[in-house]
């Protein structure tokens, strides 16, 4: 015989039962398929929520609805990343004044705390490379010695021997990046904006872009002996422009002491 | 003997010994006047500037720090403005002013104290006078035969040495550079990726390090690397002409490199998924071409702006560039790792020669 208290508590349990088995089947669910609501305004975080409003504004002529491109006007940044649209709206090279060979470096409009929130909408919608840092400066010290010899081997070859960059065809050109964030050299390397190639971690790990970050820093915090770098290309354009300067120089010197006897 | 007869003497000289006539001949201020003391004093003032900035230079020399040694720890370059960024320029300062400053002394004084002249010279007419020419004619006969040649054939004989040696010297350098150097017949058809190299086994693709395999996860979609040929020395320059430009395109971009290989047939099949390898030594003048654009699939070289069309078989597209970038062909070991199948196909790297075959 079961007593009328033990069937009362086996009901219990099975209600309880029940309802554990819902909440996870609900949870799991409400984990496992969040894309059919991952446009929607809801599930964004508030960070993003303002980014979409950012990116309503000024981005979606060219880049569509949802980020999702507009034919003939501007790509789609599903999957580009946080770290591409910080690089590009925080070096003023987004929002874009026109089309051309290459979208050069301008004056922000958007703040630079306006730009991450864009680059959280985007990331939200399709996720991409991220900055693993959350400051303007590298998190950890770079070797300046071993990041002068990665940038030599990767970078020296459009940017030049001492970051003061250099032509790219049609109209393109590699940047100088003296006056750039540790941030933006970080998401440039990532990214691979425009005609620059792409250093994904497996080529150069964080700890080498953080290298490569420090000589950059280096060489820019550095001052030009004598006043006038001459585009830091070194001493053939130094000794160059010495002559041919000089060289007027001194021929009109001897001019006017001709013209003057 | 007074002031006045030595002019007398110097003109009454010049005038029969030289047939130079000075007509005009005065100092420009008055000897004594305001206006010479004041040139004087201009004159020595630039001499004193001049002598001072040449003790300048020498005080700096000594003295200017010229490292930041030791403000700061040891002799490690500081960048940034300190004392020492100031050395070569103010050495540069002070040696060429005081140059300029003892030129500008000398030219007032040339042209402000010295008295003004005017002198008249008659020209010659005609050639010289012919007994000095049949004395000239005679001095240099005699020295001719002095050296006595003539007498003397060993002389003579031995002279042809030096002469027959030093025009052979003299045409090594062109007449050699036309020679294929017969000691190394291979030079320059073979590279660091031939297996030969390698003890017959295919040769793997490094990174700068020469140890460190490339895996084709390595590099990003629209990235690139450069790659050395992993054997020993592969990244020494022994091996210069072996470096290749390793680039992983886009899905579309390489399937555009792949059908446009027919066009090109020793370049099918050198693809390893969409990873793709070109020599980096350009074509026209073998420097390294290795701006490469992702979006426009150009590689650049930057010595002479030749262009590459990656996407076509790295044809030239602009530039003096005449021939494409040779590909190397590649594929993944069993382990994964990217090795050459073979020494860029038989194509030669690098500009062209005479004997390049046509490809």
């Amino acid at each position: 015989m079961v007593s009328a208290s033990r069937r009362t508590k086996r009901r219990a349990i099975a209600a309880l039962r029940m309802l554990a088995a819902l909440v996870l089947a609900g949870g799991i669910y409400a984990l496992v398929s969040p894309g059919a609501q991952a446009n929607q305004p809801g599930s964004l975080s508030a960070a993003a929520q303002e980014g979409r409003a950012l990116f309503n504004n000024y981005c979606i002529t060219c880049h569509g609805n949802n980020a999702q491109g507009v034919e003939g006007r501007g790509p789609s940044l599903i999957g580009a990343g946080s770290a591409a649209v910080e690089f590009q709206v925080e070096t003023g090279r987004m929002p874009a004044a026109s089309q051309g060979a290459q979208l050069g470096e301008k004056p922000p409009i958007l703040k630079p705390d306006q730009a991450r929130q864009i680059g959280q909408y985007i990331q939200e919608l399709g996720g991409g490379p991220q900055i693993p840092f959350t400051g303007e400066q590298t998190p950890a010290e770079g070797n300046i010695a071993h990041g002068g010899e990665l940038f030599r081997v990767n970078c020296s070859a459009c940017h030049a021997f001492s970051a003061g960059g250099g032509a790219l065809s049609s109209g393109k050109y590699a940047p100088s990046l003296e006056g750039s964030t540790d941030r933006q050299m970080y998401a440039a390397m990532l990214t691979g904006p425009q005609n620059m190639p792409v250093f994904g971690d497996n080529q150069l790990s964080p700890q080498e872009k953080f290298d490569i970050i420090a000589y950059v820093e280096n060489l820019s915090s550095d001052t030009d002996s004598g006043g006038w770098g001459l585009g830091r290309f070194g001493p053939v354009t130094e000794a160059v422009a010495i002559f041919l300067f000089g060289m007027v120089v001194l021929t009109f010197a001897a001019l006017w002491i001709a013209g003057k006897s | 003997m007074s002031d006045m007869d030595r002019f007398e003497l110097v003109r009454r000289g010049a005038k029969q010994r030289d047939d130079v006539e000075i007509v005009h001949y005065a100092p420009q201020f008055a000897p004594g006047s305001k206006q010479e003391d004041r040139m004087v004093r201009i004159v020595s003032f630039l001499f004193i500037v001049s002598g001072l900035l040449g003790f300048i230079f020498v005080a700096c020399y000594i003295w200017w720090p010229f490292t930041d040694f030791p403000d700061v720890t040891g002799w490690e370059y500081e960048p940034g403005n300190s004392w020492s960024k100031g050395f070569t320029p103010i050495l540069g300062l002070t040696s060429g002013g005081a140059l300029m400053v003892v030129g500008l002394a000398v030219l007032a004084w040339g042209k402000k104290l010295l008295p003004h002249e005017i002198v008249i010279q008659d020209r010659h007419d005609g050639a010289s006078d012919p007994e000095e020419r049949k004395l000239t004619g005679a001095t240099l006969q005699f020295m001719g035969e002095e050296m006595g040649l003539k007498r003397r054939p060993l002389l003579k004989v031995s002279l042809l040495a030096p002469l027959g040696g030093l025009g052979l010297a003299a045409l090594a350098l062109p007449v050699g550079m036309m020679i294929k150097d017969p000691r190394h017949p291979n030079i320059l058809f073979q590279t660091g990726w031939s297996p030969e190299t390698n003890g017959g086994k295919l040769v793997h693709m490094v990174r700068e390090d020469g140890v460190t395999k490339i895996r084709p996860e390595d590099i990003s979609v629209g990235g690139q690397i450069t790659a050395f040929p992993g054997i020993p020395g592969g990244v020494t320059n022994k091996y210069a002409d072996s470096p290749v430009l390793l680039i992983h395109l886009r899905q579309d971009d390489a399937d555009k490199l792949r059908a446009s290989a027919v066009n090109y047939p020793i370049n099918e099949g050198g693809m390893a998924g969409n990873l793709v390898a070109y020599s980096k030594i350009c074509t026209h003048a073998g420097c390294p071409a290795s701006l490469y654009e992702q979006q426009t699939n150009r590689l650049l070289c930057p010595c002479h702006q030749s262009q590459f069309l990656i996407t076509d078989n790295a044809k030239p597209i602009f530039g003096p560039a005449t021939r494409r970038l040779p590909m190397l062909p590649i594929e993944q070991d069993e382990e994964g790792f990217l090795r050459a199948k073979n020494d860029f196909n038989g194509v030669p790297v690098g500009p062209a020669f005479w004997e390049k075959p046509e490809a």
